[in-house]
């Protein structure tokens, strides 16, 4: 069979021109947000009145994120951050040991130099420092080197 | 001609084949493969390997070597299970003692004193001592003097050693209530004691500040925000506390875990008293 090579070079350029992409697709707009994403946007704002301590507890998470958290932004350098900290805290102890140890973090929070050397980091750079080691019980620190890497 | 010549090639790559003569999975072949492996590194095949001939060879170097296998894959029970009973005839019953300690040390580490009656070799029984020894380190209490626990090491080894026993012995803890009651009459002061400077410096500013913002409110007749100031900076004066003990218990904490740290660096640097060995040279 001879093959009649302009029918198919013919073929080939008309399927292409056909095909090919439209101008429509080619320029059309992208909805792509460029906003960093912030966990305040993902609050839990509901209450559940099962246990009294619980509500005391989640309105001290709450007065905390409208009035400091969600104004400053995610610039809390710790994970979990400040008022992630307060309800691991309250979990594991009273109301007052909570407040206690909810204002040594912010104090910690609040230093501004050498905390590199002191804090193991999170996948994202964020420092790690769990409630945990700080409830007076010498059994439940975890004491990890402040050169590793920690899975969150 | 060329046809003869091609012709010619052909015939001899048939006849002159690869011959079924030579047996690949021969066990000799086997183990030689495994050898090949376990020189690589690839433990988890070489075992494989040598599992397939143990039972036909029944070659002491190949059980030792699925000894070491299994110990460098971190399966330390399943590597002491392959000798549950020592064969004292075994040209390698020192070093699998010498193994076995040190795969119980890795799986957990704590306190092993092991004793023969059967005499070893004077290496393997120095070593043996020297794990002894060291895991002495790992125990609540040592209860032997300084120079009984550096007796079995030399020289080279004497240094680390006694820089062990010095840190087990003394370990530098700092004490919580001190840095509680320090932190309490001068706010921050036990953080600093901990080794918190930064943080101790921070708590002692954020305090000063919020006692002088509520002395400074009242002063000024403003008495709501005084009392916003006082209520803030008793929180933050108690959280100083709070964190001072915290901050020292942290530090005992980190001291704990140098000491265990240190043990395990110092018994993978010694290779836990293992001979080296030329299996691959």
């Amino acid at each position: 069979m001879r093959i009649d090579f302009k029918l198919v070079f013919f073929v080939l350029l008309f399927s292409i021109t056909a095909f090919c992409q439209t101008e429509q697709l080619k320029w059309q707009k992208a909805d792509i947000s460029y906003e960093k994403e912030n966990n305040f946007r993902h609050r839990d704002y509901s209450f559940q009145f099962n246990d009294a301590g619980e509500v005391v507890k989640k309105s001290l998470a709450m007065t905390y994120w409208f009035f400091i958290s969600d104004v400053d932004g995610d610039n809390c350098p710790f994970r979990p951050s400040c008022s992630s900290f307060l309800i691991d805290a309250a979990k594991e102890t009273n109301i007052l040991q909570t407040s206690l140890m909810f204002f040594d973090r912010f104090t910690r929070d609040m230093n501004v130099f050498k905390r590199k050397n002191h804090y193991p980091r999170v996948k994202d750079g964020h420092y790690y420092d769990p409630p945990l080691n700080y409830t007076l019980s010498e059994t439940k620190i975890q004491y990890i080197p402040a050169s590793s890497v920690v899975k969150e | 001609m060329r046809k003869y010549f091609i012709l010619l090639i052909i015939l001899n790559s048939i006849i002159i084949a690869q011959q079924d003569s030579i047996d690949f999975r021969s066990p000799e072949n086997i183990k030689k493969f495994g050898d090949y492996l376990f020189c690589q590194g690839d433990y988890l095949r070489a075992v494989e390997e040598y599992k397939s001939v143990q039972n036909i060879l029944r070659n002491d170097t190949v059980n030792f070597k699925m000894m070491l296998c299994y110990s460098n894959l971190g399966l330390y029970e399943t590597s002491n299970d392959l000798y549950k009973e020592t064969s004292w005839v075994s040209p390698f019953h020192n070093d699998i003692e010498l193994l076995k300690i040190k795969n119980k040390l890795l799986e957990m580490p704590r306190s092993i004193q092991v004793f023969y009656d059967v005499p070893m070799d004077s290496v393997f029984s120095i070593g043996i001592s020297k794990l002894n020894m060291t895991s002495r380190l790992y125990g609540e209490d040592i209860r032997i003097s300084k120079s009984q626990f550096l007796s079995p090491f030399d020289e080279k080894e004497n240094k680390a050693a006694a820089s062990l026993y010095d840190l087990k012995t003394n370990p530098p803890y700092k004490s919580p209530a001190l840095a509680g009651i320090m932190s309490a009459i001068i706010p921050g002061t036990g953080k600093m004691y901990s080794g918190e400077w930064a943080d101790g410096i921070t708590s002692f500013i954020v305090t000063g500040l919020m006692a002088f913002l509520a002395y400074d409110n009242f002063h000024a007749g403003h008495n709501t925000r005084g009392w916003i100031f006082t209520t803030l900076g008793t929180f933050f004066y108690g959280g100083n506390v709070y964190g001072s003990i915290a901050a020292a218990q942290i530090f005992n904490a980190k001291i704990n875990f140098d000491i265990q740290d240190g043990i395990k660096l110092f018994l993978d640097h010694n290779n836990y008293f293992l001979p080296d060995y030329d299996f691959c040279k």
